[in-house]
Order: C-alpha cells, then sequence, then structure tokens
C-alpha cells in the first residue's frame, strides 16, 4: 500500500501542477452549474411557480361552487394563489393588469346542465406571458369538467339499465354526482419521477457529469506513464503490479472527492443548493466516485493510448451523463427513458440525492448507494483484471 | 568471479517472430558488458526479459543469485534500469524525480536525502536540482535518466542505448560516467547499436542479431576469431625492402610489405610486437619518422560474423 499511496502521491502532485483536473474537476462544472442556475433556475423551481389564478363563478350553484371550493384547498396548499371575481370583465382588467394569470370562467347554467345531463362549457382566459399558469389552470378546469361527465355517465347508465329514478329523485342523484370532489389530490411522486429543486438539480447534475472527466486523470496516468517510459522504470522497481494500479486508482478516488466536496461546499453557499443530510450525501459520493473510478478503469484498460482513452471516455462520460438525466430530468414522462437512465451511475446518483435533498433521513439514499456499489463491483472487477493483464504484457 | 546476472537460454516471441532465441550470457562484478547489434536484433527484448518487464518463453534471469520474475518483487532492489526513451517526470524537479523513485526502493530518509546529493553531484545537475525538468536540455535529461538507475546503488545496472539522441558533449559525460561506475563494482549491462561506444566501454561484449547471440568475448577475442589482424604503418627513411625483411622475421608478423614511405605489417597483437619491431627497424640504419597502428574493430566482427554492417 506504501507504494501505491507514494504513486497517487506523486500523481497528485503533478495534475495539481498541470491544473488539468482542478480546471476538469472544480472550475468547468461550479461555472456551468452557476451559468445554468442563472439562466434556467427559475423554470422548474417551487419558489418560481407563482400562479395567481382567478374564477368567476356566475352559475353559484352547488356545482359550480364545488370548483371553488377545490380551488381554495389548492391555495391552502400553497400551489397557486385564488382571486374571486364576481364578473368577467374584472377578471379581464385583472388579467391586463398582470394581476393574475389565468382565470376560469363559469357561466350560468353549467350546475343545470351538469344536473339534467346537457352540454356544458368551462371557459379559461389566461395571459399569453403567462403561458405556465394557463396550462396549469386549463389542466384543473379540464379535469372538472371531466369529473362532471363522468357523473353524467353514471346517471344516464342507470336509465339506460331500465332503471329510471323519479324524476324528484334523478335531480338529487344528478346534483350528488356533480358534486362529487374533482381528483385535484397531490400525491407524493414516486422517486423515478421525483425532481430536485433547481439549484440542487444543476449542481449535482454538473458535478457527478464532470466526475467522470475528473477521475480518468487517475486510471489514465497508466497509459501516460506508459507513454512516458517510466511505467518500465515503475514496474522494474521492487513494487507489485497491483501497488501501479491501486496508486492510479487512489488517485481517482481522491481526485473525485475532492471534485465532489468542493463543488457541493461552494454550490451549498453560492447556489443555495440544498444536497441533504451530510451523512448520505456522503456515502452517495464515495459510492459515487467508486463506481466512476471503475467505469473509467475498463476505458482505460481497454485504450491503447492516453489520448485514446480521454477521447473514449469523453464519449462514454457525455452519453451516460445525457440519459442519467444530469442536464435535464429524464425521467420525466418517458417511462422508457426512465428505466433506460437506470444503467447509468448518474441516474442512481440523483435519484439518491432526490430522495434525501428535500430534508429526508440519510437512509434515503441506500438503494442508490447499492446500485452505485454494484456498478463498482462489476466494472472495477473488469477494470483490476484487464489493467494488471496490460501491465504484463 | 561470482556473476551478478545470469541469463540462461532466454527465448521470446511474438506471435510469430521469435525476437530472442536462446540468449546466455553472465556478468561479474565490476564488468562491463556490452549487448551490440542493430536495431532489431533483440536487445531490448533480452534486457525487458533480465529486468524483470518480460516474462521469458523459456530460460532463467538471476541477479545476485535470485530468480528474476516478472510476478515477483524478490531481487528487484539489485537491478537499475535506464530505459531507452527518457523514462522521468517532466513536471517534477531534478530532485523530486530522484527521491520518488528512490522511496519505491524504500531509501529511508536521510540515506534518500543523501544520496540524492551523490548522484546530482555525479550527474552533474546540482545547480539545477529544483528546477523542472522539462527546463532541461536533452543531454541533462539523460544524465537525470541515468542518475534515477544509479541512486539506489543497485548491483547490476542495465543502460539500453543511453545515449542515442544525445549530443557530442553530453554523450561523453555519458561515457565518462559509465566508465566510473565499473570502479565502484557495479556489473553494467550496456547496450548499443554504436560499435565505438561498445569498444570503449565495454570487457566483454556479445554481438547479438535476429535474437541470438554470435559471438562473445573481450574485443581482442572477437577479433581473433574471425581471424581479422592489427595494421601497423611504420613511416621510415631508407632501404625499404629490408626493413619489410627484417619485420617479416619477427614470429608475431604475418606479413610485412614495402608501401609508400614506409612498410605496412600485418600482426596478431600489434601492441605486443612493436617494441621489438622497432628495435630491428633500427638496426637496419632506417630512420623511423612515424608508426602508425590500426586494430580492427568490431565493426568488422560483425560484419564478418552477420554478412551486414551494423548500422543496417
Amino acid at each position: 500500500m506504501g507504494a501505491a499511496t507514494r504513486i497517487a502521491g506523486k500523481d497528485l502532485k503533478l495534475r495539481v501542477r498541470d491544473r488539468s483536473a482542478f480546471i476538469m474537476g472544480i472550475v468547468t462544472p461550479l461555472a456551468l452549474a452557476y451559468i445554468f442556475h442563472l439562466v434556467f433556475g427559475g423554470t422548474f423551481s417551487e419558489e418560481a411557480l407563482d400562479l395567481q389564478v382567478g374564477l368567476v363563478d356566475l352559475d353559484d350553484t352547488q356545482v359550480s361552487q364545488s370548483l371553488g371550493e377545490a380551488l381554495s384547498g389548492l391555495e391552502a396548499e400553497g400551489v397557486l394563489v385564488l382571486t374571486d371575481f364576481d364578473d368577467t370583465a374584472s377578471a379581464e382588467a385583472s388579467v391586463e393588469d398582470g394581476e393574475i394569470g389565468a382565470y376560469i370562467l363559469l357561466n350560468q347554467g353549467l350546475g343545470a346542465a351538469a344536473i339534467q345531463g346537457q352540454p356544458f362549457t368551462i371557459e379559461v382566459v389566461g395571459d399569453v406571458d403567462s403561458q405556465t399558469t394557463t396550462q396549469v389552470t386549463s389542466s384543473i378546469a379540464s379535469e372538472f369538467g371531466s369529473a362532471i361527465e363522468r357523473s353524467q355517465l353514471s346517471v344516464t347508465t342507470a336509465i339506460a339499465l331500465g332503471q329510471p329514478p323519479p324524476p324528484d329523485e334523478l335531480a338529487i342523484w344528478g346534483e350528488e354526482a356533480a358534486l362529487r370532489p374533482p381528483a385535484f389530490t397531490f400525491v407524493d411522486v414516486s422517486a423515478d419521477t421525483r425532481q430536485l429543486d433547481a439549484n440542487t438539480f444543476f449542481a449535482a447534475g454538473m458535478a457527478v457529469f464532470f466526475l467522470f472527466f475528473t477521475v480518468q486523470f487517475g486510471v489514465v496516468g497508466i497509459l501516460e506513464e506508459k507513454q512516458g517510459g517510466t511505467l518500465a522504470r515503475l514496474l522494474a522497481a521492487p513494487i507489485s503490479h497491483t501497488s501501479v494500479v491501486a496508486g492510479k486508482a487512489i488517485l481517482s478516488f481522491a481526485l473525485g472527492l475532492i471534485s465532489m466536496t468542493v463543488l457541493i461546499v461552494a454550490t451549498h453557499y453560492l447556489m443555495d443548493a440544498e444536497w441533504g443530510p451530510p451523512l448520505g450525501v456522503a456515502l452517495l459520493v464515495v459510492a459515487g466516485v467508486l463506481a466512476a473510478t471503475s467505469i473509467m478503469g475498463v476505458i482505460a484498460a481497454t485504450a491503447t493510448s492516453a489520448d485514446g482513452a480521454a477521447n473514449l471516455g469523453a464519449i462514454i462520460a457525455v452519453i451516460l451523463g445525457m440519459l442519467g438525466g444530469t442536464f435535464f430530468p429524464i425521467g420525466q414522462g418517458n417511462d422508457f427513458l426512465a428505466r433506460l437512465s437506470y444503467l447509468t451511475p448518474h441516474a442512481w446518483f440523483m435519484r439518491g440525492l432526490a430522495n434525501i435533498s428535500g430534508g429526508a433521513e440519510w437512509t434515503g439514499v441506500l438503494p442508490a448507494v447499492g446500485a452505485l456499489l454494484l456498478f463498482t463491483l462489476v466494472f472495477g472487477t473488469v477494470a483490476w483484471v484487464l489493467l494488471q493483464r496490460k501491465l504484463t504484457r | 568471479m561470482t556473476a551478478v546476472l545470469a541469463a540462461q537460454g532466454l527465448i521470446k516471441s511474438f506471435g510469430d517472430l521469435i525476437a530472442v532465441n536462446g540468449v546466455s550470457f553472465e556478468i561479474a562484478e565490476g564488468e562491463t558488458f556490452g549487448l551490440l547489434g542493430p536495431n532489431g536484433a533483440g536487445k531490448t527484448t533480452s534486457i525487458s526479459m533480465v529486468a524483470g518487464l518480460l516474462e521469458p518463453d523459456n530460460g532463467t534471469v538471476h541477479v545476485a543469485g535470485t530468480q528474476i520474475r516478472t510476478n515477483s518483487t524478490n531481487g528487484r532492489s539489485d537491478i537499475g534500469l535506464v530505459p531507452q526513451e527518457i523514462a522521468i517526470y517532466p513536471d517534477l524537479t531534478a530532485t523530486e524525480n530522484l527521491r520518488f523513485f528512490g522511496r519505491l526502493y524504500d531509501m529511508p530518509g536521510e540515506t534518500l536525502d543523501k544520496r540524492v546529493e551523490e548522484v546530482l553531484e555525479v550527474i552533474g545537475l546540482s545547480e539545477r536540482q529544483d528546477d523542472l525538468v522539462s527546463e532541461f536540455s536533452g543531454g541533462m535529461q539523460r544524465r537525470l535518466n541515468i542518475g534515477i538507475g544509479l541512486l539506489h546503488r543497485p548491483r547490476l545496472l542495465i543502460l539500453d542505448e543511453p545515449t542515442v539522441g544525445v549530443d557530442p558533449q553530453s554523450r561523453n559525460a555519458i561515457l565518462e560516467s559509465v566508465e566510473d561506475l565499473s570502479g565502484e563494482g557495479i556489473a553494467v549491462l550496456y547496450t548499443t547499436h554504436y560499435m565505438e561506444e561498445a569498444e570503449r566501454l565495454c570487457d566483454r561484449v556479445a554481438i547479438i542479431d535476429e535474437g541470438v547471440i554470435k559471438a562473445e568475448g573481450t574485443r581482442r577475442e572477437l577479433v581473433s576469431l574471425v581471424g581479422e589482424k592489427d595494421r601497423i604503418r611504420v613511416t621510415v627513411t631508407g632501404d625499404l625492402v629490408e626493413v619489410a625483411r627484417v619485420a617479416s622475421e619477427l614470429p608475431a608478423v604475418h606479413e610485412a610489405s614495402p608501401a609508400d614511405s614506409g612498410v605496412d605489417v600485418l600482426a596478431n597483437d600489434a601492441s605486443s610486437v612493436l617494441p621489438e619491431l622497432l628495435s630491428r627497424v633500427a638496426a637496419t640504419g632506417a630512420n623511423v619518422t612515424g608508426v602508425a597502428v590500426s586494430e580492427p574493430n568490431l565493426e568488422a566482427v560483425f560484419l564478418h560474423l552477420t554478412g551486414k554492417a551494423l548500422r543496417d
């Protein structure tokens, strides 16, 4: 182990002197994360989702009022801010003034139409500059309309089955059905689609993306030693081949760990990134660095030159990074891609972080850590065997 | 004298190519042994097996009595390797390079510090010890390359073509350094394709070609082996025919004949025959104005043994 740490120490000194690892491991990811934070930071952060929604209830029946109650419930959960208007004109003016992003108009006769199974209309008027609010408001209105239609369908079905209720009961049936609360419930989404806040997402995404470039400086060093002629000297020394490989792996691990630690601290203070409980983050980082080192070790073992390994490593790192959702949350809305992304350590890292960044227990990272250690076991074994073989050729 | 290095029946193939085929040689303490051959003759493959970098397909290498294997570190502390390429770290200083490799040989702190100073002195880089190697000239880098091989006081130093691409001044400095090593009792294995280096440095030379040692011995033994003679040109004024006749009567002289303003004499060993020859020539009354001796060189031996020139 002494020889391995000496080799790693020497390499660390060389990397510090040529500044390459510093630039690739810290400066570039930090700069990119900060730029992304500035450009896209508000796109999907909860704080930025300022939904100002209006409601004009000209119908004023129990059916129409149920929408108002549902919207009030969402307001209570902090999802939106609801403003009631007595007429269309005042709501229109409020949209034009930018006070609200969109409003829902429930025309007179909606309740009656709903009960009698007649066609009805729900209007949504939105500000062209408030696309997100308009979209969300439309979705709410659409869901409300669907709920009324389902209620109408159940009444119609009962009639078609030859069991028409008495006329006075029919009105009550329709009214009760229409009064069922629409399905506006927010549930805790699965980890597959759970999303970090923007600051943490970009910080973590860039950190884990560039981690693969950073650890490459260690394991690819074997090829550089070979090209520079110093490998022969190392192998002629009274140290085992294992020490040479281990020395490079230690450097990869150390560079990865330093890079991740600096980025975590820096993004926490510069970008308010919320990484989560330190113990969970530490486990995740260690497992992530090990997995990255193992994969890049396989690349170093299969390449024939340092330049070739760097190029191949860059291609692999970009593909894995993109697929793993370090630039954008790839799992959102596409099951196939979401499943495919779990072939990458990046996705597991982001998943593990998403599980704990919201203040959950550190144990939330354990599934992701397990997956990352599995990557390490598989790729690390292959890399170890191939690199040892490379040294005896 | 005990052999520091004993290589026996080394064979190494790469696919269908037999790079080394049955190479055997020994080197004693304080002896400089040369492997002389053209590029691709099998020199580097041979020393790679000696240094434990390549596992022979057949044969053994023992250094100071310990068998050298690629999968074992036994005996490696007794070997100093100076690869053909400059095998140093350009972004470290000369001292840092030496200290790094010294630590790999488990040299303890104070011993290492002292030895680093000594080696820097020997290779003439004391003044530049804290400069980055990337700022050194090619010759200085070559000297440091050798210094690293010497650092841990190996019993066997392997020098693989250490003067390739070096300017004449640095080359001479390197050769002088190597000449000093035998005085320190180090066994030196020196590979080169420069005939004059082998002649100058090596106590014994093995001529290697196509993976096979064609002949081995001292320069004199190799020359005798192929029947080449020393040529002595005696420049005289007087009776050239009489001088030639007197010279040819000496037992060690193979042939003597008059030539332009002198006599050409072919002898087995010029240095031993010269005093008697000059004495006899003077006795004829001829006035000797000059003597030039040209010994047959290893180039001629190589040509004789392989049928091709050394630099082919």
